[in-house]
């Protein structure tokens, strides 16, 4: 099993989650976040007042999967997250030792 | 057979006939009836193995179950209560009779107490105490049962009494804001929320406490009825106590038209319908609720009745913190609508209530109120006065019940108790728009010094914009549009807010403004859904707002929609992004005037639109046209347009064109004319000399030199509102200014100065310059302490210095003035040592006006 974590732009939540589901994938946890990678902050003005911009909106999805599915799943992702541009994300993958099902304690990737 | 087996077929029976005749009533006590059956004959059992039992011991059912009210699936609450120490020996019995209850499948909730146990109300255990109002004797010893009944009817309902009601109004308070003190959910909890069962409980509390009947009329009644026989279906439907009635068993309730006793049809009816029956019963049982926390001085909101003083012809009064219509010998107050309106404004200026009286009074006074109700711009100013007020969601919501917020607008009639089935909104439309208009109010109170900047900004943002009263009636509107069928309800809200704009014969700029703002609420929401920081998804929101005082008008109103659709709907991360989208929009506002012109050629549908007016002047329509930043375009209505077009053609007879338009709160003077030299400077002078204070200006130029500048004042002296033939004569002046007959030194000389009180808040004056916004001409920004004659002084130093102003963008935000001009000298953009020289030319003037 992976653990897929994902930091993407908020326009593109709609789109990754729509192709995640086609895939099969059936757990999405999604967070909303802020943050900044390589592009660091900027300052905007407003009405004659600066605010920093320092850190921007975006959306962070977490989902656990199978070992077969995990590069189907980033594929996907990558496939509708992608603009091209600078501040698309990133994808951070990790494997994971055990899944657990609370309600009936069942293990493994059954319990995906 | 067993007592198992035996209950399950009674239980059967009392199914199949609340199947058959739907009586909830019936239902609840015949399940009480036979629960009282099994538990007598299991206490005599008791007693017949260990005759001691019979004395000093008794059986007593309380809560749901005391008031003989046993839904199907509900727990059973007894007492044991011993007379003296007699439960140590019943111990034994009393599992034993709990178990075999148990045993049958039924949830029991034993308790065993001491009569002395009994007679004091326990705050820390108000459960209990509360459950010992609604007491009946099951089996035992009946003399102890009379000690209990004593206790709890001659110690704690009156010793206690005070307690009580205290415990009461506070657990009701505490439930109520659970579900956002509101009985209009989309999926209620028929027992816990407002206007529920519980709700029910607490009024037969009340009346038992004061000792009166534990009804309270026909209304009541059928309200119990209805819930009753709702609660039970939900219960057979869920197998268990869960209450919430869902979509489905909406739907299901519908179908077999659950509640509807007499009434009940084959095939059901519209689920929407059934609802509608639902909330009225709720609100019939909040009513009541109401008149129970009245008659025991329990206040559901703190009020801040010193913020209203009454004339003593005002036709109602403050007593006792209720307000309370008078009784006049001759025309009824209940039936004139300036009186009652302006008792709202008090309501929502206060949060007082109406006294149950008055409320029955104006009830049964619709009809003359109806033939009495003027419309026009004294409805919208009493309608205004309602809206603005602090807690206008109260009074709102107090007219929606009575009727009279549909009498004032029928178009609210369609959203009344709707219920639109998704996944995120949680309360009806109607219900939703009062909550939209809550979250506004919200936005006044004290952000705290620890709160983030968007909340900050957003609370300023409210207190200053000019007219909060053209929000408050948008938000008012904005889903009236979902009562009809289509799919775009903010269109269809729109075009039936402009009958209500033409009823209350609202000044057009804010008539157009409303309308805007209706069509629009959802652009920012849609916005919020894309890269909030791609320069296309901004440039496009703007081009879409087009001006500063729509874009804080719809931040705002976004802000509160989101919010209103269920109280987890605005994160933290939601409220930045829209803040950041406003000022991402209002710096692209500023910053691409002068870039984007119209040009014919195009099919831009506001073009078509001018040109449709002007059916016999294509071309020259069109000549006009060309050139002018599209703002302009935007923000005007078609026929001010044809207006401006019309004057044009004047130019022979008059080549200074103005048009004025006086208004209550805000005036507007616009000047057609060739350009020139100082004509900003001039009409700006103007209006300086003659006291008026400008909030919005704009000065625009077409390709063919012919500009229109228009400016949006505020009275100070009320010179124009008091003297209506001084407004003849401010147009001469304002004219003769601009056209050099007379000079701005000798117009200033007569110059008034307001007394200008110390600013609430200080503003550093800010100049800044932007080479890249426009391809000819340089972007000014000027930030400074809004006070009068600021643009003055700011325009006659631009033509002293010989600039052009190109195009001028003038807005106030409270006490803040930020004026943006585009600049060209000799028509070129300005060199840095001219912007050096203008800066510091400007800072000079603007301290000398302040001084």
């Amino acid at each position: 099993m992976q653990k897929i974590e994902a930091v993407i732009q908020p326009s593109k939540l709609d789109a990754v989650k729509d192709a995640l589901v086609e895939l099969g994938v059936l757990g999405i946890t999604i967070f909303e976040v802020r943050g900044h990678g390589r592009q660091k902050g900027h300052t905007e003005f407003y009405r004659g007042r600066e605010y920093a911009v320092d850190l921007l909106p975006k959306i962070k999805l977490e989902l656990v999967v199978t070992e077969e599915m995990a590069e189907k799943a980033i594929q996907a992702i990558i496939g509708a997250a992608r603009t091209g541009r600078i501040g698309d994300g990133k994808i951070f993958v990790s494997k994971i030792d055990e899944a657990i099902r609370i309600r009936n304690d069942e293990r493994g990737e059954i319990a995906l | 057979m067993t007592m198992r087996e035996e209950y399950e077929r009674r239980m059967g029976a009392i199914r199949r006939d609340f199947d058959t005749g739907g009586d909830g009533v019936a239902a609840v006590a015949a399940r009480s009836a036979l629960v009282d059956e099994l538990v007598g004959r299991l206490w005599a059992a008791e007693v017949e193995s260990d005759a001691a039992l019979a004395k000093g011991m008794v059986v007593v059912a309380v809560g749901g179950y005391g008031r003989a009210q046993l839904f199907p699936y509900s727990d059973i609450d007894l007492l044991f209560c011993a007379e003296k120490g007699e439960g140590e020996r019943a111990k034994d019995a009393i599992r034993r009779v709990s178990q075999s209850l148990w045993d049958c499948g039924m949830r029991v909730s034993p308790v065993a107490r001491k009569v002395v146990e009994c007679e004091r109300f326990a705050a820390d255990n108000a459960e209990f105490g509360l459950s010992l109002l609604d007491r009946r004797m099951i089996a035992g010893d009946a003399a102890v049962f009379a000690k209990l009944d004593e206790k709890v009817r001659g110690k704690m309902m009156v010793k206690d009494a005070k307690v009580l009601r205290g415990e009461i109004a506070t657990l009701t308070k505490e439930r109520h804001a659970k579900y956002g003190d509101t009985l209009f959910h989309l999926e209620p909890n028929i027992k816990d929320c407002p206007g529920g069962l519980r709700d029910a409980n607490v009024c037969g509390w009340l009346r038992m406490l004061k000792g009166t009947s534990p009804s309270d009329g026909e209304e009541f009644e059928e309200a119990m009825g209805f819930l009753a026989a709702t609660r039970c279906f939900l219960h057979y439907r869920h197998e268990r106590d869960d209450n919430a009635l869902d979509w489905r068993a909406q739907d299901a309730a519908a179908e077999l038209s659950v509640g509807l006793g007499r009434g009940r049809k084959a095939g059901g009816v519209d689920p929407a319908y059934w609802m509608r029956v639902y909330f009225r019963h709720a609100r019939a049982v909040e009513r009541s609720l109401l008149r129970e926390f009245e008659s025991n001085d329990i206040v559901l909101a703190p009020l801040e009745l010193r913020r209203v003083k009454l004339a003593a012809t005002a036709g109602f009064r403050i007593k006792d913190g209720r307000l309370v219509l008078d009784v006049a010998a001759g025309t009824d107050p209940a039936a004139e609508p300036e009186i009652v309106l302006a008792m709202f404004a008090a309501m929502a200026k206060t949060g007082a209530r109406l006294d149950a009286e008055s409320e029955e009074r104006i009830g049964a006074s619709i009809p003359r109120l109806s033939a009495n109700l003027e419309e026009g711009p004294g409805l919208w100013r009493r309608l205004s006065a309602i809206l603005t007020g602090e807690r206008a969601g109260v009074a709102l919501r107090a007219m929606h019940a009575l009727g009279l917020l549909e009498l004032i607008l029928p178009e609210f009639h369609g959203i009344d108790a709707l219920v639109i089935r998704d996944a995120y909104h949680r309360y009806t439309v109607d219900e939703h728009t009062f909550v939209v208009i809550d979250t506004l109010h919200g936005l006044e109170a004290d952000p705290g010094k620890d709160a983030p900047d968007w909340r900050v900004k957003f609370g300023s943002m409210l207190r200053e914009l000019q007219n909060p009263g053209l929000l408050y009636l948008a938000a008012l509107l904005h889903d009236t549009g979902k009562g009809r069928a289509g799919d775009h309800h903010a269109v269809e809200s729109a075009r039936m807010a402009k009958g209500v704009l033409a009823r209350l014969e609202m000044d057009a700029y804010d008539a157009a403004l409303v309308l805007r703002l209706i069509e629009a609420h959802l652009e920012m929401s849609a916005a919020l859904r894309r890269d909030i920081f791609d320069a296309d998804t901004v440039r496009g929101f703007a081009g879409r707002v087009q001006t500063h005082e729509l874009l804080r008008m719809l931040t705002l109103f976004t802000y509160a929609d989101i919010q209103a659709v269920h109280p987890d709907a605005l994160t933290p991360w939601k409220a930045e992004n829209l803040w950041r989208l406003s000022m991402n929009a209002a710096n692209q506002l500023d910053r691409n005037v002068d870039e984007e012109r119209v040009h014919m050629g195009g099919k831009d549908e506001r073009i078509v639109r001018v040109l449709a007016l002007l059916p016999g002047a294509q071309k020259e329509a069109e000549r006009f046209l060309e050139g002018f930043p599209e703002r302009y375009l935007k923000t005007r209505p078609p026929e001010a347009i044809r207006q401006h077009f019309e004057m044009t053609t004047k130019f022979d007879e008059e080549p200074f064109q103005i048009v004025f338009q006086h208004g209550a709160s805000m005036s507007e003077i616009t000047l057609v004319t060739r350009d020139r030299p100082r004509l900003f400077a001039g009409m700006a002078a103007a209006l300086a000399a003659w006291g008026m204070n400008v909030v919005t200006a704009d000065a625009y130029a077409n390709a063919a030199g012919v500009v229109v500048d228009s400016f949006r004042f505020t009275d100070t002296f009320r010179t124009l509102e008091l003297n209506v033939s001084e407004r003849e004569r401010f147009v001469a002046s304002v004219r003769d200014l601009v056209a050099g007959k007379t000079s701005v030194e000798k117009m200033l000389s007569g110059r008034r100065r307001a007394k200008r009180k110390a600013p609430r808040v200080t503003v550093t004056t800010k100049i800044d310059f932007d080479e890249t916004a426009s391809s000819h001409s340089t972007l000014m920004q000027v930030v400074a302490q809004d006070v009068p004659g600021l643009l003055r002084a700011m325009s006659v130093t631009l033509s002293a210095l010989g600039h052009n102003v190109e195009v001028a963008l003038v807005d106030t935000e409270g006490e803040t003035a930020i004026d943006v001009f585009y600049l060209t000298h000799d028509r070129h953009q300005l060199s840095e040592a001219q912007e050096t020289e203008l800066s510091a030319a400007l800072l000079e003037a603007i301290a000398e006006n302040a001084r």
